[in-house]
C-alpha cells in the first residue's frame, strides 16, 4: 500500500482516507485484520499516536471493529464500503467539477468532453 | 508527571545566552520534535537534560529528578556524533550496553543488527561511517527507556537511510515514553511528531501539536517553520 | 559499577598491553639464545641478528615503559574527553567511578610492566647453571641474612615494601595530576589542549613552591631538633619516618588531585 501525504491538511484526516482507499480498493479485504498500529505506523512512516487517532475515528464510523484480545478488523459489511466507495468517489467528482468550472467550462461542455475522453479509450481498447 | 520539565532554565557560555528561561514540560507517551535553525540551543537543552553540562539558572528534571546518576538509567541518548568506543567488536557493544542498562533488550539489538548483515565479530572500526552511525541508534533504541533524546539522528543522511532511521525509531521506542527528536530538518520528520517545540536564539517561541497546527493554519508545520524563522 | 567499568576498562586497555608483554618476553628469549649461541663471532650473519635481537629487547622495555604511560594520560582522554565522553558521562555510573576506573587499571598496569620487565630480565639472564647459580646466590643471601639480627632484617624488608608502596602510589598520584590538568583544561570552550598542559605546570610549580615552603615551615618549627636531641631517635628510626612521611605527602596530594578531577568532570564538563 502507497502513502502519500499533503501539507495542507491534518495527517490523520489524510491517514482516514487512504486507509479507506486501501479499504475499497481491497488492500486491506473485508474481515481481514489489520496490522498492529504501531507497524501500520512504521510501514506509513508516521506517528502512531496519529495511527491511533484514524483508526479510532475509522471504528466510530463502522469501517472496521476491534476485538478486545485479536485486533482489528476491516468490517464484513460490503454495503458499508460500498458507501465508503461512493462518498470517496463523490469527493473526487467534487473537486473535478470545481477545476472544471474554475476554468470557465459549462456542464454540456464537460459532459462532452468526458465522453470524448471515454471514446478514446473504447478506441485504444479496441485497437488494442 | 512529565519526563522532562524545565523552569526558567539558563545556561551561558561566556556572556552569550545559549539558553534563555527555557520553560517546558514533554509528556510520556509522545514524540516531540525540537526544532530550531542551527545554533539556537536544541543540543544545549538536551546535553543540560543529559547532565554533560551544569546550568547557570532555572530547574531541569527528568523524570522529577535531576539529571544524575540515577536519570541516566531512564534515559536513552543518541548524541549528535558518533560515541561508541570504535575498539569493540559488535558483541563487545552488546556486551558493553547489556552490562550497564538494565533496559537494554538485547534480542532487539542483535535482530536488527543481523538485519543489516552486521556480524558480531565484526569491529566497529572497520565499519562506514554511515552504518556505524545506524549502530549507535540501533543501541540507543534498543532500550526500553523512559525518555530517548536524539540529536539531530538524521543531519546529513541520504533520503533511504532516513527512512531506515525514523522507521527504527517508530518501530523501538517504549510507547510509555517520550521521544525528543531535535533537527532543523522539520518537513522529514513531520509526519512522526506528535507535538513540536520550536527554538529561537535560546526561547522557546511555540509549542503545539502537529494536527493543531495544520488544522488552525492551514499549512504543515514546515511552512510555519519558515514563516516564524524568516530571514 | 566499578566492577563493569574495570571489565571493560580491561578489555580496552588489554589488547595494547597484552601483546606489548608478549613482545617483551620473545625478544627476551631471542637475546638469552643471542647471548648464548650468536653472538660468538663464528659467523658475522648470526652476529648481526644477534645484535638486532638484543636492540629489539631494548627497545620492548622502553615500549612497555612508555606505553603503560601513554595509555594512563590516552584512555583518560579519548574514552571521557572526547567523542566518546558522551557515551561514557551518559552511563548511570558516578563521576568517582569513572575516575577510579582509570586510575585502578593505569596502576595495575604499571605494577604489570615493572613485572613483566624483572621476569624477561630473568629470562635474558637465564643458561645452562643458571637456576643453580640462582640457588646458590640466595643461599648465599639467606647466610647472610641469617648473620643479620632479626630487627635489622625485619627493617630491612619493611624499608623495602615501604619503597614499593611509595613507588606506587607516586605512580598514582602522578597519573592524578594528568587527569586533574586534563579535565581542568578541558572545561575550557577553547584550546583545550593548550589549557591542560597549562594546568599540568601549574599544578607542577605549586606543588614545588608548597614543596619548599613544607621545607622551610618544617625547619622553622624546630620539629628537626626535637627529632634530633629531645627523642634521640635512631637513624633506623629516621629512615621509616621519612619513608611513611613520603608516603603521606604523595597521598595528600593525590587526594588534592583526585579532588580536582571530580571538581572539574562533575561540574564544568564542556564535551566539545
Amino acid at each position: 500500500m502507497q502513502w502519500q501525504f499533503s501539507n495542507d491538511a491534518p495527517i490523520y484526516t489524510q491517514l482516514i482516507q487512504q486507509v479507506k482507499v486501501g479499504i475499497v480498493t481491497g488492500a486491506f479485504p473485508p474481515g481481514e485484520r489489520l496490522p498492529s498500529v504501531r507497524d501500520m505506523a512504521t510501514e506509513a512512516g508516521v506517528n502512531p499516536n496519529t495511527m491511533q487517532r484514524a483508526l479510532a475515528e475509522l471504528e466510530r464510523d463502522g469501517l472496521v471493529y476491534s476485538q478486545r484480545t485479536t485486533g482489528r478488523f476491516v468490517t464484513e459489511d460490503n454495503t458499508m464500503i460500498n458507501q465508503a466507495k461512493r462518498s470517496l468517489a463523490q469527493r473526487h467528482v467534487k473537486t473535478f467539477l470545481e477545476a472544471m468550472l474554475r476554468l470557465g467550462f459549462q456542464r454540456e461542455e464537460i459532459i462532452d468532453l468526458i465522453t470524448q475522453e471515454f471514446g478514446k479509450e473504447d478506441g485504444t481498447h479496441a485497437g488494442a | 508527571m512529565p519526563v522532562l520539565e524545565c523552569r526558567g532554565l539558563t545556561k551561558r557560555f561566556g556572556r552569550t545566552a545559549a539558553l534563555d528561561e527555557v520553560s517546558l514540560a514533554i509528556e510520556p507517551g509522545r514524540i516531540v520534535g525540537l526544532l530550531g535553525p542551527n545554533g539556537s540551543g536544541k543540543t544545549t537543552l538536551i546535553k543540560l537534560a543529559n547532565g554533560l553540562l551544569t546550568p547557570d539558572g532555572g530547574y531541569i528534571a527528568v523524570c522529577g529528578a535531576a539529571p544524575g546518576r540515577e536519570s541516566h538509567g531512564l534515559v536513552s541518548y543518541l548524541p549528535e556524533r558518533t560515541a561508541i568506543p570504535t575498539w569493540m567488536t559488535a558483541r563487545q557493544l552488546l556486551d558493553f550496553y547489556g552490562d550497564f542498562y538494565q533496559d537494554f533488550r538485547r534480542d532487539a539489538a542483535e535482530e536488527m543488527l543481523d538485519h543489516l548483515n552486521i556480524r558480531p565479530a565484526q569491529a566497529i572500526k572497520q565499519m562506514s561511517k554511515g552504518t556505524r552511525e545506524k549502530v549507535q541508534l540501533i543501541m540507543v533504541m534498543s532500550r526500553a527507556a523512559k525518555l530517548y533524546l536524539l540529536d539531530e539522528p538524521i543531519g546529513g543522511v541520504d533520503p533511504a537511510t532516513r527512512d531506515y532511521i525514523l522507521s527504527t525509531i517508530i518501530g523501538n521506542y517504549n510507547p510509555e515514553a517520550a521521544v525528543v527528536i531535535s533537527t532543523h530538518l522539520i518537513a522529514d520528520v513531520e509526519k512522526v511528531l506528535d507535538e513540536v517545540i520550536f527554538i529561537s536564539q535560546g526561547r522557546v517561541a511555540l509549542q503545539s501539536t502537529v494536527d493543531d497546527i495544520r488544522e488552525e493554519k492551514g499549512m504543515s508545520v514546515d511552512a510555519l517553520f519558515r514563516e516564524v524563522f524568516k530571514c | 559499577m566499578l566492577r563493569k567499568l574495570l571489565k571493560h576498562e580491561f578489555r580496552a586497555t588489554g589488547r595494547v598491553m597484552l601483546p606489548m608483554y608478549l613482545i617483551l618476553l620473545v625478544t627476551a628469549v631471542g637475546s638469552n639464545l643471542a647471548g648464548r649461541k650468536m653472538l660468538n663471532g663464528r659467523s658475522e650473519v648470526l652476529d648481526t641478528l644477534g645484535v638486532i635481537v638484543i636492540m629489539a629487547f631494548g627497545f620492548a622495555i622502553a615500549g612497555a615503559m612508555l606505553m603503560s604511560f601513554v595509555l594512563m594520560i590516552q584512555r583518560f582522554y579519548k574514552n571521557l574527553l572526547q567523542d566518546e565522553g558522551y557515551l561514557m558521562f551518559t552511563l548511570p555510573v558516578s563521576v568517582h567511578h569513572h575516575i577510579w576506573a582509570k586510575l585502578i587499571v593505569s596502576a595495575v598496569w604499571f605494577a604489570a610492566t615493572v613485572l613483566a620487565i624483572i621476569l624477561a630480565s630473568l629470562i635474558v639472564a637465564f643458561q645452562g647453571g643458571f637456576l643453580r647459580e640462582m640457588l646458590d646466590f640466595f643461599s648465599y643471601l639467606f647466610n647472610g641474612l641469617r648473620l643479620l639480627k632479626a630487627g635489622e632484617a625485619i627493617n630491612g624488608t619493611v624499608y623495602l615494601a615501604e619503597l614499593a608502596v611509595l613507588l606506587f602510589l607516586s605512580l598514582a598520584a602522578f597519573s592524578l595530576q594528568f587527569y586533574a590538568a586534563l579535565s581542568a583544561g578541558h572545561s575550557r570552550a577553547n584550546h583545550k589542549m593548550l589549557w591542560s598542559v597549562a594546568w599540568f605546570f601549574g599544578f607542577q610549580f605549586a606543588l614545588q613552591f608548597a614543596g619548599s615552603l613544607l621545607f622551610i615551615g618544617l625547619g622553622r618549627t624546630g620539629i628537626p631538633d626535637m627529632l634530633n636531641f629531645s627523642w634521640d631517635i635512631s637513624p633506623v628510626a629516621a629512615i621509616h619516618i621519612g619513608l611513611l612521611f613520603s608516603i603521606g605527602i604523595v597521598v595528600l596530594y593525590g587526594a588534592i588531585f583526585y579532588a580536582v578531577t571530580a571538581f572539574f568532570l562533575k561540574k564544568h564538563l564542556n564535551l566539545e
